[in-house]
């Protein structure tokens, strides 16, 4: 009689066990959904790395479905069938809700700055100039001295620099469609309004914004595109242009072996005073907002440094040196806040 | 094993089956098959430029069992396909990333990443090129203008409304012509005076083409001086030029002209995962350090540190190739400015087209035939619908009907852009189906109406539409063709029943190509109407 019960008690017992088994197996309650959203280019490599995908369906069960559409573009996309946005700046955020109200949810996920990449060449050039400084073991460059330049129609030629074409520009993707360019205007107005341009001063310096940008004719419309060509086309190509930290980090460590050829040659230059790309989560439905914990989880935000040089909360950014890049600044200091949201919908609005 | 990693293979076995049972009644085949039994078929819509590719695309279908079918277009073609969303295709790859950009309206692409890089440049003929002096030193557009403007140069190069390279040749005439502004502006293409001088310029254009492989293919059919093409596909035309122990050309880079092809391969993402994965494998196979190398060996430039030392014999020194060269090219104008160049070399600036239209209506044209027929025509004919393809006709153009059966029927003329044109698709709509087929009596009736133009004004062509053997002499017509002893092309549209070996016969003796309307009439017309 003990020993029916105990058997009984045992084949309970197993059959629990089995049943927890499945139920975690199936996904701990919660089920498993892929969320489909817009994604700004230069965090793809961050969205399709497979320890992150792991860590999302494994703790989180998400899957991330993404189309690559640029932060302002995607604002004003499509949004049937989509579950968030994920955008690189605040302002997106505010265009989001000046467009479509208010947002689900929404959370800055990481940070990079903006920077500016060029070569080896150049960079000297720019150090004989007066353009460069090496501060603090990195690059720092002089916005309002290149910005004179750019303004001048200097060549370069005149910076001793013949076999490339043409006048001194930095090539930026479209601050009305990208916002690496967005940024990039941004900065621009900052340096011609000596400050922090706001819709009081903005007025004045408005015709030499656009000229600057008008002189650059076609621009890529994605951050991604724009740096892939960089890399690949060749000093001759795109001789500057702007972009975040983390996509030459990112290279680097993805990419060592062609890091190993380009190392010598590529150089990131900081912008003094530079500003911030917060990578912005929008959630557009009560779903999505699952994809805010996930993202900020440990693990993500820590591999989200390491791996694809975003600078995030948790993570120390004293290990730069794992990268393998020189010049990497240990900390940014020198930022300015971007112009506020109005000031730069004038900006497109009279750039458009 | 995972719940989800069951719904896959559930999902995969569904669509096995499916494939298999799509494949029991299957399409015909397309042009370019790599099919070595993959389960998963890549449609890919690409430049012309990557035909040289083949082999390689070839060697990984057969690797990965992954089938590619390439559809070759112009990228700008490519790029109003994307505008409409691409349907039936899971990638683009055109020449430039330009078109890509501008074609992506909808967000459909996803992973695009540059496969290798090569410069549009002029590939001139060796001796001549050392005649003009171009050789072992910096040349200008400038001074290619100059040689053009004196008669000394005469070139082919691809419609700028339909191809990159074209495009991009063009771009740099118009710099070149406003005196290298850091870019051009609606303002200055207003300008009437450089409305004359490029009008000048491209009227020193030999032939035209609606892609830049056939341009080289055509090139290397004889008789012309030099051409505007890739970097690569000059390399290419020298390989075989060279084993002909025919003269090769000389590639000049104009300094203050250059632009570059970055070819970008891009998925179009329709939310299908076995796609995605196989476009991954496909894009991971081509950017390998192995294949990048291959493809170098082509002409074109990969990797990112230039040409390997053991490619020398490639891009070799002596064809004027400088692999070494930093290429810096010319700022393209901003989207809104770039269309405005577009249009205003179709309906202004290139030199006048010439075409005569040999239409087929014997009576197994009747029903369907001839309503395609008569759709295909009104792409072409009404200027709105051409307007949409870069296709419109200018003032200067000149389009003639000859309407066919066992004899030519009529002919009916049709000068500018205006009110005749229409009048002229009337005329189309009109005839009614009768009769045998004798396309040689329509394409000499054609020849016979060219004779009363001045050709030197124009690009002449001949379109010759049929869907049936044809009875009449093909000896006649080669007879009258030679004694009228000018480069006028006869472009054949197949369509119905129509004998490819004719066809391409006229293709072989005057320097065209046939086009495939079996399947898409439309399509086949607006394709030659970019050849001319």
């Amino acid at each position: 009689m003990r020993s029916k019960m105990r058997l009984t008690g045992l084949l309970v017992l197993v059959a629990m066990m089995l049943l927890a088994g499945v139920y975690l197996l199936l996904g701990g309650g919660e089920k498993p959904v892929t969320l489909r959203g817009y994604v700004g280019g230069e965090k793809i490599d961050l969205l399709d790395d497979s320890a992150v995908q792991d860590i999302l369906e494994r703790k989180y069960r998400l899957t991330l479905d993404y189309v690559k559409a640029g932060s302002l573009d995607m604002v004003t996309a499509d949004h049937a069938g989509r579950d968030f946005l994920f955008p690189s700046s605040q302002n997106a955020l505010e265009y989001y809700q000046q467009v479509c109200g208010s947002p689900q949810r929404s959370e800055i996920i990481f940070n990079t700055p903006l920077v500016l990449y060029t070569r080896r060449p150049i960079l000297e050039a720019f150090q004989a100039r007066g353009l460069v400084q090496e501060q603090d073991g990195c690059y720092c460059i002089d916005m309002a001295g290149l910005v004179a330049e750019i303004e001048a129609g200097v060549t370069w030629a005149d910076l001793g620099l013949p076999e490339l074409y043409g006048t001194v520009a930095v090539n930026t993707t479209d601050p009305r469609r990208s916002n690496s360019g967005n940024l990039f205007a941004g900065l621009i107005a900052n340096v011609l309004c000596g400050g922090v341009a706001d819709q009081s001063n903005i007025e004045s310096v408005l015709p030499r914004l656009r000229a600057i940008f008008d002189r650059l004719g076609y621009m890529e419309s994605s951050s991604a595109d724009l740096f892939d060509q960089f890399l690949k086309m060749g000093m001759g190509a795109k001789p500057i242009i702007a972009g975040y930290e983390n996509q030459l980090l990112e290279f680097a460590i993805q990419n060592p072996d062609d890091w190993a050829k380009l190392g010598g040659d590529i150089v990131m230059l900081y912008p003094t005073p530079t500003v911030w790309s917060s990578h912005i989560y929008i959630a557009l439905d009560e779903e999505g907002v699952r994809g805010i914990d996930a993202l900020l989880d440990e693990e993500v935000q820590r591999l989200a440094w390491e791996k694809h040089g975003f600078r995030t909360g948790v993570a120390g950014t004293d290990s730069a040196a794992s990268f393998g890049v020189e010049h990497v600044a240990s900390s940014i200091t020198r930022v300015a806040p971007i112009p506020n949201y109005e000031t730069m919908e004038r900006i497109i609005a009279y750039l458009g | 094993m995972k719940r989800q990693t069951l719904l896959a293979l559930l999902a995969a076995l569904l669509l096995a089956l499916l494939a298999g049972c799509a494949s029991a009644n299957s399409e015909p085949a397309k042009d370019y098959p790599m099919n070595y039994g993959g389960r998963v078929t890549l449609r890919i819509l690409s430049g012309s430029e990557n035909r040289e590719l083949e082999a390689i695309l070839d060697d990984f279908a057969r690797e990965k069992k992954i089938n590619i079918e390439m559809e070759y277009r112009g990228s700008l073609d490519i790029m109003r396909g994307l505008q409409n969303g691409a349907p039936g295709y899971d990638a683009v790859w055109p020449a430039s990333s330009l078109w890509l950009t501008a074609g992506d309206t909808g967000y459909k692409v996803k992973h695009a990443a540059s496969v290798s890089v090569t410069p549009v440049v002029f590939g001139i003929r060796q001796s001549l090129a050392e005649e003009l002096g171009f050789v072992g030193r910096e040349v200008s557009v400038a001074d290619l203008l100059d040689v053009i403007r004196s008669g000394r140069l005469r070139f082919c190069m691809t419609s700028a409304t339909q191809s990159n390279s074209g495009c991009s040749a063009y771009i740099g005439f118009l710099y070149a012509l406003l005196g290298g502004p850091e870019v051009i502006t609606s303002e200055e293409l207003a300008d009437p005076a450089l409305g004359e001088e490029i009008t000048a310029l491209l009227a020193g254009v030999d032939r035209s083409s609606g892609s830049s492989d056939w341009l080289k293919d055509l090139f290397l059919t004889g008789g012309y001086d030099a051409m505007v093409n890739y970097e690569c596909l000059i390399i290419s035309a020298n390989q075989t030029l060279e084993e002909r122990g025919e003269e090769t050309l000389y590639a000049v880079y104009p300094y203050d002209g250059l632009s570059l092809a970055d070819s970008p391969l891009g998925y179009l993402d329709n939310g299908d995962g076995a796609k995605e994965e196989a476009f991954l494998t496909l894009q991971d196979y081509l950017l390998s350090d192995e294949v990048q190398q291959r493809i170098q060996r082509t002409g074109r430039r990969t990797g990112y540190e230039g040409v390997a030392e053991e490619n020398t014999d490639v891009f070799r020194a002596e064809w004027g190739i400088q692999p070494d060269r930093v290429l810096s090219p010319i700022r393209m104008p901003a989207a809104d400015v770039l269309f405005e160049c577009l249009d205003l070399y179709q309906t202004q600036f290139r030199k006048p087209s010439l075409t005569v239209y040999c239409l087929d209506y014997s009576g197994s044209m009747y029903g369907g035939g001839r309503q395609q027929l008569v759709a295909a025509m009104a792409q072409i004919l009404i200027q709105e619908n051409a307007a949409a393809n870069l296709l419109q006709a200018s003032a200067e153009d000149v389009n003639i009907l000859i309407p066919f059966d066992s004899e030519a029927r009529g002919v009916y003329t049709a000068a500018g852009n205006g009110a005749e044109l229409e009048g002229l698709y009337a005329q189309v709509d009109a005839e009614s189906t009768d009769g045998g087929t004798d396309l040689y009596a329509a394409a000499r009736e054609a020849l016979k109406v060219l004779q009363g133009y001045d050709l030197d004004r124009y690009t002449p062509a001949i379109i010759l539409m049929t869907d049936g053997m044809s009875d009449g002499s093909y000896r006649s017509f080669r007879r009258d063709y030679e004694a009228l002893g000018r480069d006028i092309p006869v472009f054949s549209i197949m369509f119905g029943d129509a004998d490819p070996e004719q066809l391409e016969d006229l293709a072989e003796l005057t320097h065209a190509r046939v086009f495939d309307g079996r399947e898409n009439l439309v399509e086949a017309f607006r394709s030659v109407k970019g050849y001319n």
